[in-house]
Parts: C-alpha cells; structure tokens; sequence
C-alpha cells in the first residue's frame, strides 16, 4: 500500500497544498483497493521554495517526489505515478537540466541532511497520535518514567545539548539548578515565541511534530519534578497553536498527559497561552512576565528563572527545538546524539535558509557543516548568478559573515567568536545586491520598534545607532560616525539589562568589521556601491552590454526606463528609485551602480 | 561576610544591594531610579559599578558573597558618562541630569540628538512603582522601544488616580506637573479638590485621598492628637 504525503506546512498551504490535497483525495477515491492510497496530509517538509510538495513512497524504501505541484496535476499523479508508479519527470526536482532526481534523498537539498529535531515533520500527520507512535513516540517518555529524574539528568549531561534558542546553555544545567530548587510548584515554558526575522523552524515543529514538543516538556518535568507546563506561542502562529491544541487533547485522552500518566504515579499537564506579539517575550523573562498578565519586559538576572521565575517559582523554559530534541536523547541515549556535531556543540541545527540563496527552505544539518556546504551544497548556491556577499546568522542578535570566512564551521562558538551568533538559527543570505550599511539600519530600525525600552542604554543607545546609521545612509555621514556607532555598541554590550540590549549591536559591529570599506565609501565618497542607498546611488545601463530587450522597461515601477526595443535603454535618474526591479532580472546584467551626483540629486 | 569596595574592606549581610552598604561606608555611588521603600528597578544605569571585572548595577546587585567592587574605575567612568550623555539627550531641560553628566564627564558626542518630545523624564519608572506601590495603579509605562512613554491609560483621565502626587515625590528629573492652585491640584490631565485641616489650616491632600484613606474628620495628625489629648485632660479632670 503506498503512501502519499502532501506536504501542508504554511508555507505550502499558502502555494496551494489543501486545494492539491482534496483534488488528490478526490481522484483516489475511486480506484481499486490494491492501489488505494493512504493519503496524509503533513507538518513542513522544508523545501519550501519548491512547495507544494506531494511524496508517493512505497512500503519499503523507494519514494517519488514532486515538487509545485498544482492542483491540475493531481489526477496525472493519481493515474500515473500512484496507480501505475511512472515518473513524471515534469514534476521532479531536476539537478541539470535533462536529468530529474525521483526520490528525496537523491535531491541534494536532502541528501546531505540529518534529522533529528525534525525527524517526524513532513512524514507524519500531526492531528494523528498513531502516525507519532509508529515512529517511535512517547518511548522517550517511557524510558525517562523508568530511569527517574537523576536518570534523565545524567542522559542529558551525557548528550551534551544546549539550548536552541539562541544562547546555546547547556540544557542538562539548566534542568539540574530547577531540580535542586525546594521550591514548589515547579513549572515548565515551552518558548514558542520565535520572532527572528526569517526564522521558522520552531513553527514548523509545533505545526507538523506537535507531539515531540510535548514529549520533551514531559521528560524536562520528570527531570525538573513539575506538574504543570505552558505553551507559549506567538499570536501569528495559528496554525501552530491549533496542531499544539490538538495534540495535548489527544495526548491527554491517551493518557500521556493528566494525572498518573501510564501508571507511574507521575502527573503532568499542559496549556497554551497566547503571546502578543512582542520580540522581546522570546526572551525568557519578559516571555514569564507576559504570562503572567504583565508587561513583556525583561527582569534583573541574578537570579536566574531557573531559581525565580514563573510566580516567583522556579522555572525551566526551553525552546521548542531543544524540547523537540529531547524525546530523541532518551529513546536513543544521550551518546548517539553526542556522536554528532562537534566538540563544543553537539548533535544537529536547523537553520532557516531564506534570501537571495537558490532553493530555501529548512534544513537541519549536523553541527560543525561549514556556511559553504551549507549555501552551496545544499543551498544550491546564489540565485541570478549573482555573487555571495554574506550571511547573517541570529536574527537581531547575530551578526553577517564574509565571503572569506565561508569555511567556518558552523557552531554556538565559532558563531560567537567572529561576531555573530546561531541565535534561532535563522540564515540570511545575500548577495552584491545588498548594502550592509542598510542591513544593519534595518536590524537596529527592528529593534528600536522591538527593544521593550525599559533600561537606558538599549532604548536610547539603539535610538541614537539609527540616527547615524540613517545619517550614512542618506549621505550625511561624517568624519568619527564609526567610532561614535563602536562607542555606543560597547556601552551597550556592557550594561544593558538583558540579552536582546546586550547583543542589539552585534549587526552594526559584526558589518563594521567585516565590511567598513562599504562603510566609508558611504561617509566618504557618499556612494553605495550595492546600489541600495537611492540618495547616493543610480542605476545606469551599459550600453555596450544591453541587447534592447525592454524587460528593464515593462518591470519598472517608476517608469524610470526610457527607449524603445533592440537599442540599448537608458534610465531616468530623476525618477530611478533604485528599487533593483530591473537589476534583478535583467537576463545580460547591463545594469550597474554609479554614483549619484549632484545632477542626478532627487533633491 | 566581607566586600572589598574601591579597596575599602565593607562588612555586609548577605542579600544587601551594593548601593546600601556603600553608602553605609561613605562610598556614594550616583542613583536615579533607586528610591528606599521601593522595589528595585535597575534601569536608568546610571549606578553601574564593576563587580569582579563585571559591570554591574549597584542599586539591584545582592551581594552574595565576598567580591571586589570597583565604583570608580575607568571603565565605570567611561559606562557611567555614555550612560549620561545618552540621558542628557532624553531629558535635555533636566538640570539634576545636566548637573551629573557634567559632574561624571559625560563625553560630548556631537553626533547624539535630542528625543522626540524629550523634556525631563528620563523613562525610569519610578513614579509607576510608587504609584502600585500605594495601590492606586493609575499610570503605566505605555508603548514600548523608542516610543515609550509613561502616560495614564489612553491618555486619558484616569479614575484610578486619586491625586496623591507621589509620582511627582519620587521623581529622581521633577519630571511630573503638580499645580496646587486655588484650593485646586492639578496633575495627570486632572482636577481636584484640596482639603486643609479644619482647625491650623494645613494641607491635608485632595478629597479623592482622604476618602480612599477613610479620613472623615478633615484633620491634621497634630491637631487630630491634640484634640485627644484635650479630651483625655476632662476626663482625668472630672
């Protein structure tokens, strides 16, 4: 009997996967048993980019899988590939142009992946206890209920895990200092406040392994001796929360939830509790505040929540990738999971790829994989044919690595050493379309909007950074801005309240190390070299290279392209808003950056 | 247990904050949203010491256990001045601000701007915590990042507020307007009614407190006792 898996991840269902679901059900109806389908409808399985995404597997191992599957070609896929098991090579992924890959594991987007905090999203149906317990679930929980706390405790210390959230602490300390506390009740957060600008692997993981999220909330209770966990889950993940809904009702109804869960005299409950969409309640003690009714702003550390924290109680938040490793630890032991990964950080990371890379989407790899394999391996590389510039890794706390340190191997310290930060784990890639002076405008512009503004040097030092960063960007940069930015970066590092101020300015200073030529020649020469700056910079096309297609022309927003067909165009500066709609696709890059001069001055 | 603060050995109880048992040792350590009998905020930072090579606040930081604090080295100084030349710009008609950032050095960075309607509050909080801290929760911290204010809700008049006017005590810049004129107080976007001691004519506070205190007699503690004191006089007289 074979198995149709259509991927409805948001993503997916935002390209159209419940409509290729139902045309697919539909079609299968009416075929002869020995062919019928189980037809599931899954959490994400990565590729966004490519999605919608139908997987025909059979019993055994063999798999086809096509990719932006519309909902016109399910009968096709019904009659030829689930009826009959023919390829239709339209609908593969194609790694050179005559050559379609069938199966997942030859597309090298998967190929050189290793699952494990994503092991069940994308092959399971979240709303089906049944699918998570053939795949092994809840064996971690029975293991955890055999060994006891200083069981799991020494399971966790053996597996080396830290936290995924951002600061990478290790998790077997954190469970150990809620253990010791005299305190009662203990409570357990579950952090599902992913916020990081093109992030979303936390999402994706509530959405399609809602179970697993559980299951490592159980084993942190067993190990810390809690009763009582919370779910917070920001506003904008509905479908989260509703998948996280479903599953602690069916889990509660198969009584891996409640009281004297399978027998062991253990309890255990759960609920959810809405975030409100604030970037500062991802942090742990702003998220505690916000649950319990206040404003989301960030408390005094020492002491830790661990010790103080939920009603004055102790503590224990997790991120939800971290929770979501946890069940794997106690089923396989802590060693297998130190087997991967590299001395410091063990085991694997996901990593939301997305930006200018040529097949985004998420991907879990093990720790150590350089940003090269990373981008080019499985990324496939920079679209358009472009150059790499850099990737910014962490969020609003990380910081944008160069092209010469492509060879880094990825964990939470060689991150931290050159200025960045694996934060959640989102991956921004850009090209030589992208300014880092703007980059880094953007992320201190996000953070001014997103800093809770409670101590000094965050809510003012941000304040005074995009001042100057939009002063350079506008082309009113001068002498002395660089160390003013580095100054106010210090002060920032050193005393604010907590981690969002502390590392607020790793953007600014992470570009500034890496990039200040790009810097100065926007103080300087008041010339953006990406031609992002639209006060400092034109666009112009080169004559010698442009074939006179007009593409440049019909893409124009602002009407800036001037010409007519098979002669070289020419831009209006006056109207040029250097959007980089004509850049981006001219097919024979005739379009280059100059620098705007005084003519050209839209003032 | 012993500190060793600038070198000077400190004797302290454990959970005591920095500040207290600097001042206790004549070590005075500049505080703005530091105010006794309320809950520790720590957020102007302005009293930002260096505790074992750490930059730490001085108004919230418990001491532990013993340690080596530092309140005047160099990198205190070079913290604490930023942290003054960044407040001067958020509250650029407070002369108590004015008066620190020049007594610390506060660096002149000519590329610092003045906040939107920045005047004198310096966003601490304080006025908010005494404001719970007396049960009335009348104002709050409202939006949040550069756009946070403090503010009633909406702006609005609040019917919390009873017109105490500890906010406006406790404020470190005198940020907050209390008008007491013609027998009316005017603060918060609201008016209210003073009350004096029926008999010396002192000021007793608007009639929104006295009635939240249930004083019903309109007096004055020293007039108040010395009625009792003249009433236990007849009856030991009799």
């Amino acid at each position: 009997m074979k198995t149709v898996y259509v991927c409805c991840g948001t993503n997916c269902l935002a390209a159209g996967a419940k409509k290729v679901l139902s045309e697919l059900r539909q079609e299968c109806a009416g075929m002869e048993a020995e062919v019928l389908p189980r037809i599931k409808e899954t959490g994400c399985s990565g590729f966004c980019e490519y999605g919608p995404i139908v997987t025909i597997a059979d019993e055994g191992e063999n798999d086809i899988t096509y990719y932006r599957v519309k909902e016109s070609d399910a009968a096709e896929i019904a009659q030829k590939t689930i009826a009959k098991g023919e390829l239709i090579p339209r609908l593969c992924f194609h790694k050179d142009r005559n050559q379609p890959v069938a199966s997942k594991m030859e597309n090298p987007f998967y190929s050189s992946q290793k699952k494990i905090a994503l092991r069940n999203v994308g092959l399971i149906d979240p709303a089906d206890l049944q699918d998570y317990l053939a795949r092994g679930g809840y064996e971690g929980l029975k293991r955890a209920l055999e060994l006891g706390s200083e069981g799991v405790l020494e399971e966790m210390r053996l597996s080396g895990l830290r936290g995924r959230g951002g600061a990478g602490f290790p998790t077997a300390a954190k469970w150990e200092t809620g253990a010791k506390q005299k305190e009662f009740p203990k409570y357990i957060v579950c952090n599902g406040d992913e916020g990081d600008p093109g992030a979303f692997m936390d999402g994706s993981i509530m959405e399609g392994d809602p179970h697993s999220v559980i299951e490592g909330m159980l084993i942190a209770a067993i190990a810390v001796g809690s009763e009582q966990g919370f779910l917070y889950i920001r506003d904008e993940y509905v479908h989260a929360r509703r998948s996280i809904g479903k599953a602690l009702e069916e889990a509660k109804k198969a009584g891996f939830l409640g009281r004297n869960i399978l027998n062991s005299g253990f309890s255990f409950d759960a609920e959810i509790v809405r975030g409100g969409g604030a970037f500062v309640c991802g942090e742990g003690s702003a998220l505690l505040e916000s649950i319990e009714g206040k404003v989301g702003e960030p408390r005094h550390k020492p002491p830790r929540t661990s010790e103080v924290g939920l009603w004055r109680k102790p503590t224990v938040t997790n991120n939800v990738e971290t929770l979501a490793n946890v069940p794997f630890i106690l089923a396989k032991g802590g060693k297998a999971f130190a087997q991967i990964g590299t001395e410091g950080s063990k085991g694997t990371k996901v990593f939301a790829m997305v930006g200018k890379v040529k097949r985004t989407g998420l991907v879990e790899v093990p720790m150590g994989i350089t940003l090269h394999d990373l981008i080019f391996e499985i990324g496939g590389g920079i679209k358009n044919g472009r150059q790499f510039k850099a990737v910014q890794t962490g969020g609003p706390s990380g910081g944008c690595i160069p092209q010469s340190m492509l060879d880094l191997q990825v964990d939470f310290d060689n991150l931290t050493k050159f200025g960045a930060m694996m934060g959640s784990g989102g991956m921004i890639v850009m090209d030589d379309t992208s300014c880092m002076v703007e980059v880094a405008r953007y992320y201190v512009d996000f953070l001014c909007e997103e800093s809770c503004g409670k101590c000094t040097p965050c809510r003012e030092g941000l304040r005074q950074m995009r001042h100057i960063l939009t002063e350079i960007c506008e082309g009113r940069g001068q002498d002395g801005d660089l160390e003013t930015l580095e100054r106010i970066a210090r002060t920032m590092k050193d005393t604010a309240l907590c981690a969002l101020g502390r590392t607020a300015a790793n953007p600014v200073l992470s570009t500034i190390r890496y990039f200040r030529e790009e810097y100065n020649a926007h103080i300087h020469d008041k010339f953006c070299p990406a031609g992002v700056c639209s006060k400092l910079s034109v666009f112009k096309i080169d004559p010698e290279t442009c074939v006179g297609c007009g593409l440049c022309s019909t893409l124009c927003p602002a009407k800036a392209v001037i010409g007519e067909a098979k002669h070289p165009y020419r831009i209006d500066p006056q109207r040029c808003t250097t959007c980089g709609s004509c850049r981006n696709k001219c097919p024979k890059k005739a379009i280059i950056t100059e620098r705007r001069g005084e003519n050209g001055s839209k003032d | 247990m012993v500190a060793r603060i600038d070198h000077k050995e400190c004797i302290f109880e454990p959970g005591e904050c920095i500040v207290t048992v600097a001042a206790r040792n004549g070590i005075e350590i500049p505080t703005l949203c530091h105010y006794e009998g309320l809950c520790g905020l720590g957020v102007c930072r302005v009293c930002v010491v260096e505790m074992d090579r750490k930059i730490v606040p001085a108004c919230i930081t418990k001491l532990e256990k013993p340690c080596e604090i530092l309140t005047d080295s160099e990198r205190v100084r070079e913290e604490r001045g930023m942290m003054l030349a960044l407040l001067r710009k958020r509250a650029p008609n407070s002369e108590v601000i004015a008066d620190l950032a020049e007594r610390y050095h506060a660096p002149d960075l000519p590329r610092l701007t003045v906040a939107e309607d920045a005047d004198r509050c310096i966003l601490c909080g304080l006025c908010v915590q005494a404001c719970k801290a007396l049960g009335s929760s009348a104002i709050a911290t409202v939006m949040r990042g550069t756009k946070k204010k403090i503010g009633t809700p909406y702006d609005d008049i609040s019917n919390a507020c009873i017109g105490c006017g500890s906010c406006a005590q406790v404020c470190p810049t005198g940020s907050i307007s209390v008008k007491d004129e013609n027998g009316v107080r005017k603060i918060w976007h609201k008016e209210f009614r003073l009350v004096f001691c029926k008999r010396c004519g002192a000021l007793l506070g608007t009639e929104k407190m006295l009635k939240k205190n249930r004083i019903t007699d309109a007096l004055c503690s020293d007039c108040r006792g010395y009625d009792t004191a003249e009433q236990i006089h007849q009856v030991l007289s009799k």
